[in-house]
Order: C-alpha cells, then sequence, then structure tokens
C-alpha cells in the first residue's frame, strides 16, 4: 500500500467509529487506481462508469457517459444485483466490447461496491469519487488466456486471479483484501485474529452472511 | 473457514444460523455481525444504526471497522465471482452444505457451473 494521494483523504464523515490507518490507505490505492488509465478505459471512462453505477443503484438519473451500453447495464447490473449477472450477459457484452474492457468494468464496479459497503457499515457518507488522472489507457492484457467454464478468460486458479488477463488489475485487487479481511499468510490460520478487533471465526461470519445474501459461494 | 476457525476458538457453532439468524450462531457477537449484515443489505437508516449500535456494545468499535471492511470486501468478492464466472469448487459446496437448504444450494451450484 502507499495511499498515494489521489485528490482524495478518505475522513469517513459521519462514522460511528475511528477507522483504522491501514485500511484508509488501502481505499487511497483503490481510489487512485479507480481514477488512473486501466487497460483499456481511460481515467475519467472508469469515473465515469462507477458514478454511472451508483446513480442506478439510488434510482437516480445516470449521467451521461459514453460508452456501450452492453457495457453500463452490466456495471449497474453487477453493482445493484450480482445474482442478476450471468454468462449470457457477460459474454453479450465481451462480443461487444471485448474481454478485456469486460473485465476491467467487473473490476471498477467490484472495487467500488468494497469502498461504499465498508462506508455504509461505518454509517459514513461516500467518498466523493476521485479525480481522473489524464493519459490514454495502458493496454496491458495478458496473452494467451482462455475461458475456463467461466464468463472470462482467466488463469487456472481460485477467485483471486479471476481479474488476471489484466495484471496490473489482479495485483491491485489481490493487494486489497488484506486489509479488509485477511491477508493470504494470515488466512493460513484458523486462529488468526485482529488485535484489537475481530477474530477469525467472527470475520467469517460476516463473510458468509454476506456471500449468502448476494447468492454467492465467495 | 468458518467451522475450522470456530472449532480453533473452542466455539460451539451453529452453521444453519449463517442461512437462518433466528436461530443463535454460538460465537460471541456472531448474532450481531449477522443481523448487521442484513440490515447493511436489506435494512433501512435505523435499522443500521441499531446494527452498529449492537456490535459497538457486544464487542467494541474496532471491531465495527472490521466488519464494515469485511462487508465491503466481500461486496467486492461477490461480483468479481459472479462477473467473472469463476466455478464453485467442490470443495465449496461441501462446505456450504450444512448452512444452505437443498434447494437453495442446488440453484446456486447449477448456476455457477453452467457457464
Amino acid at each position: 500500500m502507499t495511499g498515494e494521494y489521489c485528490g482524495s483523504v478518505f475522513e469517513f464523515n459521519g462514522s460511528a467509529v475511528p477507522v483504522r490507518e491501514d485500511l484508509r490507505l488501502a481505499y487511497i490505492d483503490l481510489w487512485s487506481h479507480l481514477g488512473a488509465p486501466g487497460p483499456t478505459l481511460t481515467g475519467s471512462q472508469r469515473v465515469q462508469l462507477g458514478a454511472h453505477a451508483r446513480a442506478v443503484r439510488e434510482g437516480d438519473t445516470p449521467p451521461w457517459v459514453g460508452l456501450p451500453d452492453s457495457l453500463l447495464k452490466l456495471a449497474a447490473t453487477l453493482f445493484r444485483n450480482p445474482a442478476a449477472v450471468d454468462g449470457t450477459m457477460v459474454r453479450g457484452t465481451a462480443d461487444e466490447v471485448g474481454d478485456p474492457m469486460t473485465v476491467e468494468t467487473i473490476a471498477v464496479v467490484s472495487m467500488l461496491a468494497a469502498v461504499d459497503g465498508a462506508h455504509r457499515g461505518l454509517g459514513a457518507e461516500l467518498e466523493p469519487l476521485p479525480e481522473p488522472a489524464a493519459g490514454n489507457p495502458t493496454g496491458e492484457v495478458a496473452e494467451g488466456l482462455k475461458r475456463r467454464r467461466t464468463h472470462t478468460p482467466m488463469p487456472p486458479g481460485a477467485i483471486p486471479v479471476a481479474l488476471d488477463l489484466l495484471p496490473a488489475v489482479g495485483k491491485v485487487f489481490r493487494t486489497s483484501y488484506g486489509p479488509q479481511y485477511m491477508t493470504e499468510t494470515e488466512m493460513d490460520f484458523a486462529n488468526f485474529r485482529r488485535d484489537p478487533g475481530l477474530d477469525r471465526a467472527q470475520i467469517e461470519i460476516v463473510s458468509s452472511r454476506t456471500s449468502f445474501l448476494n447468492e454467492c459461494f465467495y | 473457514m468458518l467451522r475450522e476457525s470456530a472449532i480453533a476458538f473452542g466455539y460451539h457453532l451453529n452453521l444453519t444460523a449463517i442461512g437462518d439468524p433466528s436461530v443463535a450462531i454460538g460465537v460471541p457477537g456472531g448474532d450481531e455481525l449477522l443481523r448487521f449484515v442484513d440490515a447493511l443489505v436489506t435494512g433501512c437508516k435505523a435499522d443500521r444504526e441499531d446494527a452498529r449500535t449492537a456490535i459497538m456494545d457486544s464487542l467494541g468499535p474496532d471491531c465495527l471497522v472490521d466488519a464494515a471492511s469485511v462487508f465491503g470486501n466481500f461486496e467486492m468478492m461477490n461480483r468479481v465471482a459472479e462477473g467473472t464466472g469463476i466455478p464453485v469448487s467442490p470443495r465449496a459446496v461441501e462446505r456450504m452444505k450444512d448452512t444452505v437448504e437443498l434447494p437453495d444450494l442446488d440453484r446456486l451450484s447449477t448456476s455457477s457451473e453452467s457457464h
């Protein structure tokens, strides 16, 4: 984590409790990532996707975004009701815009859901979306990957590699869940406990019930 | 996983509470954590405030931060899983068998493995 300044400071206005610093830095890193040019989208397009998803979720009229309708529909549906997303929707989007842009959209919306979800949990006002950084898309896409009974191409493995069609995005994803949940090393210990904080059984209660209500095994 | 971590801490876990929070889960603060997640997903503002207060009273303010961040993390993980269509592993299905009613399990398993 760098906590590199991205125009947002994450003050968690309205939170019932103070927030630990490693978590604040993790969210700043996610925000910096969201506002920066991605593999196929500019920083501005990524922020617009986030604004669109937020608006649809709140029942507001989303701002105009110059991206294909199928991509916007995927973003909004995944953000509001992930269980409604299926292979037909994802593959239809990928047929129109390509797998890399589809995966990038899934990543943007998912990371936004992490930050917004935690703010709702804390009772804090949602963080304003980051200022987009200038620049063109990086074009960094892994080659040779294929679908493995999955909606999108990915390497063999479990969910930590699910976004690795876009290597830089996959790296940010994996880095983010240490402060939010547990690092991969901490996951090796059934008796892990944040001190002060929840023990692993209590952590798994939150994760299990969240997944249950989202109709997802993860 | 939840079963193993409950054993590690000596809790008398009732896994069915994950699918039915009206059942006591047998972990300190666990019932409050279940209600917290429910309030975030389906509750109103007052439900969420009550749920936060219950966690602070039963577990303390640091645990509210952890609960909120874990919830956020799984809002992300669930969307990555659904969006990419990563298959549910047989181990995960086996693990969930005593927390999810069989019809629900069959539906979730089928929808995840049909692509």
